[in-house]
């Protein structure tokens, strides 16, 4: 006996239990008794939470206030955040002078202005833009805020830097609408006026130096006040020890890893050593051996400022945490892609800069994202050594006479806008690694 | 396994001379002299910035009229500390003892920090990974929140927003349910100590013996589970001994125990041990931060366990609990441990911050104020990092011995 269908039987829809927002409840709630029990106490203790930041941060605060007893006049209860954004300039900016703060941000604009073509899919030379924006944008961000005279050093890498940014910009442009870079339009430019190679790359050079010449006069005109290390302060202190910390720490931590897997064996020892010692010890070991170790370690005369000696604390401190991150993406590149790169006559130095090492950055963005968030949270040690930094401002607060013994709202404060910066970046990572992980599949 | 490389090297470079064609000998072609040259160069740039360095800082000691060396390590510290594990009296107790006082403290912290992190990281991770929504998302915000906030911010706002903001002596808050034998205000945590009587022994012993007999039946039981499958209920019996048989030793000796308590005598609380709110707010600090550190290796380690190790030990019938302590968590193991212990080394490294909210530990104490005190510089801060480095190489040898363990297991 058979029984032979000729009209297939229609798919019914899935039943109600899985599809109902009831369902989904009963399912991811309230699956057991045991289960159901901990949603309600976990939703207690949420809406206990939820309630008490909400009376003290938002119905009971004071946003308004000339000084902390005016808050108490007004609530017992709520938080005073009147005293935050009262020094909210300061959170930010630190004691840098007021009519100045335009460099700060100016400074800021530059940076996102410089790195935004990253993101954009139709740019092309993207590695020129990185490697512009390590080398060249840290000298005119440091001449923006710090002004004053330039040395011949400064006046040479701000020309560069002049040159480098606008043509990051055309690049930029020439990338949105032409799909090309700019040293290809350069070529193809310059390609009109003569066939002869030599003459090509002559012209290019005398552009460049033109240019160069263009960007020197034009940066010795250009002068601003002086402003001293001791007036930085705030989040912009903050951001730029950890900025210069990331910059100079990916070059040194690039070196230290290579060494650490070289073949050599002073070499390897040396770097092995070097990396595991800094790696070992807590950072304010490595600040306070900086503050006090550093002074005798100069000859006589020679004097570093205490901005200098930190940052030079946080970059060894952080070259070698990059160094790790820079081992375990060199471990991931397979074997055959150094084999393959020798078997085409590539040398030790051809096979790292142009097979392994692009490869291996690629894969370690995330890791860099992720140790420049740690580098963020760990800057806030310097409020320890005595810099005014975003910590050190929000402790400041407490002890500025209108709010006196004002120490909570600023903390949390300054940890409402380090979990913002650190979260988002975190998750971008985290997509990026989810990127680069389908993309390894492929 | 050495022999075979050397072996396989060997024929590698008989091949290669073999193969490599006559060519004129040029000196830097060589591989061996390249080598040695570049090795020769890194050396001398190496040492001779050694060199420099410790000249210039004789030279400056040498200007500043300070002496070196570890001498001054025998000489009276004339400074005291809120918390000490070992006897000290400021005047008598040399620059040594603070030292010790200092890294004593920073273990003693670290390791209370660890326990306590250890212990919720797991339980958050597990949590983590719940299949009831809102637990899971609850704790995924508990995770998020504090992993992306500074350390430091933490430590700072429990000291002074939490624990210094406590009520004052005079309106101690009992936290020990009106036995008076914990209690917290803001000059910290004042605690009962046990004073043990003369035969207190006989229950220590007793104890000891029963956490054998229990150990003893509990292989016992597991024995006979692998031999014959029959599954001996324990847990009741093995609680009934470890209670009865410390409770009666106890009761026969006569009570032999009693307790220093924390008595109000004019201005503060005297007897028992007080620990500083520095200390508590650092130790809350480090277990929340660490805490939720640890749960992400949890999460990471369980998830590394394939799902098909959960599929097959549901469908053998275990419960979720028991798929999770008896399947999955000792597969997740190998691959939980060495972030969390990288973990824990963090942590010690972590309890630094200390210095912040004056703490006594090694690097508050023995590297600020005793620096203060005697300007050692070199000297000072090169031991506390090289305390720091004999306590990472003490861990690193932990988890070496651990990782063959496992690779042993596998095999």
């Amino acid at each position: 006996m058979a029984i032979i269908t000729l009209n297939k039987t229609p798919t019914r829809p899935a039943p109600l239990s899985e599809t109902s927002m009831l369902g989904w409840m009963r399912r991811s709630l309230f699956s057991s008794w045991f289960n159901g029990a901990l949603t309600i106490f976990t939703l207690y203790i949420v809406y206990i939470t939820l309630q008490g930041v909400y009376v003290w941060g938002f119905a009971d605060a004071t946003l308004v206030a000339d000084n902390r007893r005016a808050c108490y006049d007004y609530s017992l209860t709520g938080a005073c955040w009147a005293g935050v954004i009262d020094w909210m300039d300061n959170i930010f900016y630190g004691r840098y002078p007021r009519e100045e703060i335009w460099r700060i941000d100016l400074g800021g604009l530059l940076l996102i202005l410089w790195m935004a073509p990253l993101w954009m899919r139709k740019v092309k030379g993207k590695i020129w833009i990185g490697v512009t924006v390590v080398t060249f944008y840290p000298f005119l961000a440091g001449y923006l805020f710090a002004g004053g005279d330039k040395g011949l050093f400064m006046q040479l890498m701000v020309a560069a830097a002049l040159v480098a940014l606008p043509a990051n910009v055309i690049n930029m442009l020439i990338g949105l609408f032409k799909e090309q870079s700019l040293g290809q339009v350069l070529q193809s430019l310059v390609a009109k006026f003569s066939e002869d190679e030599k003459v090509q790359r002559n012209l290019m050079l005398a552009l460049v130096a033109l240019s160069l010449v263009i960007a020197f006069v034009f940066q010795s005109q250009w002068q601003e006040v002086a402003v001293s290390w001791t007036k930085w302060g705030g989040l912009f202190l903050t951001l730029a020890i950890a900025g210069i910390g990331i910059a100079c720490s990916l070059p040194g931590g690039i070196i230290l890893a290579l060494g650490r897997r070289s073949k050599l064996p002073i070499i390897r020892i040396l770097s092995t050593g070097f990396i595991e010692i800094f790696r070992s010890v807590p950072l304010i070991t490595v600040l306070f051996m900086a503050t006090t170790m550093f002074p005798l370690f100069m000859p006589e005369g020679f004097v570093l400022n205490k901005l200098t000696q930190v940052i030079i604390a946080v970059c060894l401190f952080n070259a070698c945490y990059m160094a790790e991150t820079v081992r375990g993406g060199l471990q991931a590149i397979p074997k055959g892609q150094y084999e393959g790169a020798h078997t085409i006559g590539l040398g030790y130095w051809g096979t790292m800069g142009f097979v392994i090492m692009p490869q291996a950055l690629k894969y370690m963005i995330p890791n860099i994202v992720g140790s420049f968030i740690g580098l963020l949270k760990d800057t806030t040690l310097v409020s320890i050594i005595g810099l005014f930094d975003i910590l050190g401002m929000l402790r400041s607060i407490s002890r500025d006479v209108p709010w006196l013994g004002l120490h909570k709202e600023p903390l949390i404060f300054g940890a409402i806008v380090f979990f913002i910066i650190c979260f988002s970046m975190s998750k971008y990572s985290r997509h990026l690694e989810a990127k680069l992980e389908t993309g390894n599949k492929k | 396994m050495v022999m075979g490389v050397t072996m396989a090297e060997n024929a590698k470079t008989d091949i290669n001379n073999r193969a490599r064609p006559v060519e004129k000998f040029n000196f830097f072609q060589d591989q061996r002299v390249r080598s040695i040259f570049y090795q020769l160069i890194t050396l001398s740039i190496v040492g001779w910035l050694g060199w420099y360095l410790f000249t210039n800082t004789s030279e400056n000691l040498a200007a500043r009229g300070m002496s070196t060396g570890f001498s001054f390590l025998g000489s009276v510290a004339g400074f005291d500390t809120d918390f000490k594990l070992v006897e000290y009296t400021p005047g008598i107790g040399t620059y040594g003892d603070i030292f010790i006082i200092g890294a004593l403290n920073t273990l003693f912290i670290s390791f209370l920090a660890i326990i306590v992190s250890t212990f919720f990281g797991f339980i958050l991770g597990v949590m983590r990974l719940s299949n009831n929504w809102l637990v899971s998302k609850v704790t995924l915000a508990y995770i998020e929140i504090f992993r992306n906030i500074p350390l430091l911010i933490q430590i700072v706002f429990w000291y002074i927003g939490v624990f210094s903001l406590l009520p004052v002596v005079r309106k101690t808050i009992d936290i020990s349910f009106g036995s008076e034998m914990l209690l917290l205000n803001n000059r910290g945590l004042y605690m009962a100590t046990p004073v043990y009587g003369e035969l207190f022994w006989v229950t220590a012993i007793a104890a000891v013996v029963a956490v054998v007999a229990v150990f003893i039946m509990r292989r016992k039981a597991h024995k006979t589970q692998d031999e014959s499958g029959e599954q001996t209920p324990i847990l009741l019996r093995s609680l009934l001994i470890l209670i009865a048989l410390p409770g009666i030793a106890f009761v026969l000796t006569g009570a032999p125990l009693s307790w220093d308590m924390p008595v109000l005598e004019g201005f503060n609380f005297v007897g028992g041990t007080t620990l500083p709110p520095s200390f508590l707010a650092l130790l809350l600090a480090l277990s929340i931060y660490h805490s939720a550190q640890m749960a992400e290796s949890v999460r990471a380690g369980i998830l590394s366990v394939s799902r098909g190790q959960h599929d097959a030990a549901m469908a053998i019938g275990l419960k979720p609990g028991r798929v999770m302590a008896l399947v999955i968590i000792p597969q997740a193991m190998p691959a939980i441990v060495p972030p969390m212990i990288s973990q824990w080394m963090n942590t010690v490294k972590n309890s630094s911050l200390a210095i912040a909210i004056g703490y006594a530990d090694i690097v508050s104490l023995f590297m600020q104020t005793g620096l203060n005190q005697a300007g050692h510089a070199v000297e000072m801060v090169g031991m506390t990092m090289a305390f720091y480095m004999f306590i990472s190489l003490s861990i690193s040898w932990l988890l070496n011995i651990y990782n063959k363990r496992v690779q042993l297991v596998e095999r």
